[in-house]
């Protein structure tokens, strides 16, 4: 026997970049995380050949769950085409061999940031959000140890005081993303800065969401049909963005999260922010065979 | 098709990293051995914040980053993060410590002697601007003393515990892999103290000195003297398998004790990888303030340690240069409503002469 054959050829990184031992860790936090709906768990948070707060948390899940065989979506605000969405699909493609795609559908791992597709998703897709700040309960306990004996506690007075003065001062809750949710009605959690018209697409959802914070090195998840419900008052009913009735100026499409676009003349137009499902539609106006899936909201609302 | 996917984005990336690299031009073997043999301080802190001690790279990191020292880190830490942990070195003390520079504040002389070895300290601060005339700059040839001091030297702590003036701790015996690695694990609250030092070491000089500068003015219970600052080569002991100890080289180190005056004596301490004393004089000082009851947050262990991490403090900064549409969308809804709200109301008052009482339920 040769020490040759005891040793693989040398290269210069690992699949999917990250050693095995980091994968493993990374599959036993996210496992846990899993277990314990909305927990946040704590895990070593590696470095990546990208900067800390550009996305580190989700990239590092992303990298544990690739495969050879692995569809990967990439998204930024809604949009494929952003530029840091490009270059995270660029480098999973680089070190995973995976096959990147731009289709919801088509996807196994959707990595976004800020946005949950427009389209369902299904059981066998993963949903990885990406997240700066895990704490929902940072603004009111910036010390992370004593937040996590609130959790612990399941004390989260301070939480519903904040939206009470909002209300109080302002008459509205003025809360507009990462909105705090309860999940599996114990831990409340930040569903990650998506807006709120994306909140409820979370509850007894039929695909995993695994949200990961790099840099803050926590990593927490809602597994599949697992409540999330918006912290709201039994009288003041939660409300999404006004964008029920806004048109798609490129794509005609109405009643979808929007991205509002100041005009030279004072006003606005509007296009879809999930931009991949915009395409489809303007294919499918220019009768190209093109599969839209269910989508959450149907004429602006909810079912 | 009339409409065409844009890619614009993944063209601008491109061209935008190919811009910046172009204007740093190639980078050859000979600017990679100037830049390690020109600014061994620069490499010493590129190493120390990276926790990596490889000067040929952090060399060729600070070449390729054009010397942006937080891309220099992240490029280092980044590599090092995929290498495999192989063997835990043997514990070096004081006394292994091969010193080239070891002075104290508390004392006017000490076991050893004071060594002022290398250092800039008591220089006038003058450019030598003939170099750039075409002039070279030559060095004074350094006389060697008449009697070479020892290479190891002893440690200052041992006279003192001796002296009954600090309580000595019994060191623990833990087994290598059983010692905490704050690159394989999370850092969580109160941190172990082998967490603390492992994130002094790896610190962002500048971040560090800052916090600790605060804690020396005044925002801070401990006034701290610097009981030893050792600049030295520290022996990379290995254990073989069959239990042979043996040398696989040397790093620089620096390393610092202050001792407070304030109630008993009490230490701090910091050390990291190559030769950067201010960082290890600030890191020394908020280890000790942060061990005090009721911290400022200029010492608090959790402010500390967050806040001096330089790839994360750094990416983060950094990231606000990313979209943030949807959620500023987001907000813009909410702040539009109240702004509705208010015309409505006004609208109201104007028309009822005197305010209604709000019995409409309270929408979102």
């Amino acid at each position: 026997m040769k020490l040759q054959e005891l040793t693989k050829p040398w290269v210069a990184f690992n699949y999917g970049f990250l050693d095995e031992s980091a994968k493993r860790e990374m599959r036993r936090r996210i496992l846990k995380a899993i277990a314990v709906p909305g927990y946040q768990v704590p895990y070593a948070s590696r470095e990546v050949p990208i900067a800390r707060g550009w996305g580190t948390g989700g990239l590092q899940v992303t990298l544990t769950l690739l495969k050879p065989t692995s569809v990967v979506k990439v998204i930024d605000q809604g949009s494929d085409d952003s530029v840091n969405a490009s270059s995270i699909r660029k480098f999973v493609g680089r070190v995973g061999g995976a096959v990147e795609t731009e289709d919801t559908m088509a996807a196994t791992i959707i990595q976004s940031r800020h946005r949950i597709p427009e389209e369902k998703l299904r059981e066998d897709q993963i949903l990885v959000l990406q997240v700066p700040d895990p704490e929902p309960l940072r603004a009111v306990q910036p010390d992370l140890s004593v937040a996590r004996e609130m959790h612990g506690d399941a004390d989260y007075g301070q939480l519903w005081l904040v939206l009470y003065e909002q209300l109080v001062k302002s008459g509205r809750i003025m809360q507009g993303s990462s909105y705090p949710s309860m999940v599996n009605r114990r831990h409340v959690m930040t569903p990650s800065p998506i807006p709120r018209w994306d909140v409820p697409k979370l509850n007894q959802a039929d695909h995993l969401t695994i949200l990961s914070a790099g840099r803050e090195k926590r990593i927490f998840a809602v597994p599949p049909y697992t409540s999330v419900e918006p912290l709201v008052f039994d009288d003041v009913p939660y409300r999404v963005e006004d964008h029920q009735d806004k048109t798609c100026y490129r794509s005609n499409v109405t009643g979808f999260f929007m991205n509002e676009l100041p005009q030279d003349d004072g006003s606005s137009q509007y296009e879809l922010s999930d931009s991949h499902f915009g395409i489809k539609h303007i294919r499918k106006s220019e009768a190209e065979p093109v599969a839209i899936g269910e989508t959450w909201y149907n004429n602006g609302k909810m079912d | 098709m009339a409409y065409v996917a844009t890619r614009g984005g993944e063209y601008a990336i491109e061209q935008a990293e190919r811009l910046f690299r172009s204007d740093l031009g190639p980078i050859t073997r000979e600017r990679v051995e100037a830049v390690r043999t020109g600014l061994p301080y620069l490499i010493d802190r590129v190493m120390g914040e990276a926790s990596l001690y490889e000067p040929d790279l952090a060399a060729l990191a600070l070449a390729q980053a054009g010397g942006d020292l937080y891309e220099a880190i992240l490029l280092l830490r980044a590599y090092r993060t995929t290498q495999p942990r192989i063997a835990v070195a043997e514990p070096v003390g004081q006394t292994d410590l091969f010193t080239v520079r070891l002075i104290s504040a508390a004392f006017k002389d000490i076991p050893g002697g004071q060594i002022l070895g290398p250092t800039l300290d008591y220089s006038h601060r003058l450019l030598q601007v003939d170099v750039l005339k075409g002039e070279d700059y030559v060095p004074e040839p350094v006389i060697p003393a008449a009697k070479p001091a020892p290479a190891t030297q002893p440690s200052l702590t041992s006279w003192q515990k001796a002296q009954g003036l600090i309580p000595g701790h019994a060191a623990q015996d833990v087994a290598p892999d059983d010692i905490p690695d704050l690159t394989r694990e999370p850092l969580l609250f109160p941190a172990a103290r082998a967490h603390k030092l492992q994130s002094l070491a790896r610190s962002d000089t500048g971040g560090t000195l800052a916090l600790g500068y605060a804690t020396m003015r005044g925002y801070s219970s401990v006034h701290p003297t610097v009981n030893e600052l050792r600049l030295a080569e520290a022996p990379v002991r290995m254990r073989h398998p069959c239990g042979t100890v043996f040398s696989a080289g040397r790093v620089r180190v620096s390393q610092t004790e202050v001792i407070s005056k304030a109630r008993e004596l009490e230490l701090g301490f910091s050390a990291t990888f190559g030769w950067n004393e201010v960082k290890v004089i600030a890191a020394a000082t908020l280890d000790l303030a942060s061990s005090q009851p009721n911290p400022h947050p200029a010492a608090n262990e959790e402010f500390v340690l967050y806040h001096t991490e330089p790839v994360e403090s750094s990416g983060f900064c950094i990231h606000f240069k990313l979209p943030h549409y949807v959620t500023f969308q987001s907000s813009l809804d909410a702040l539009r409503r109240v702004k509705a709200d208010k015309s409505a109301d006004a609208a109201k008052t104007a028309v009822n002469e005197k305010p209604a009482a709000r019995q409409e339920e309270v929408a979102l």
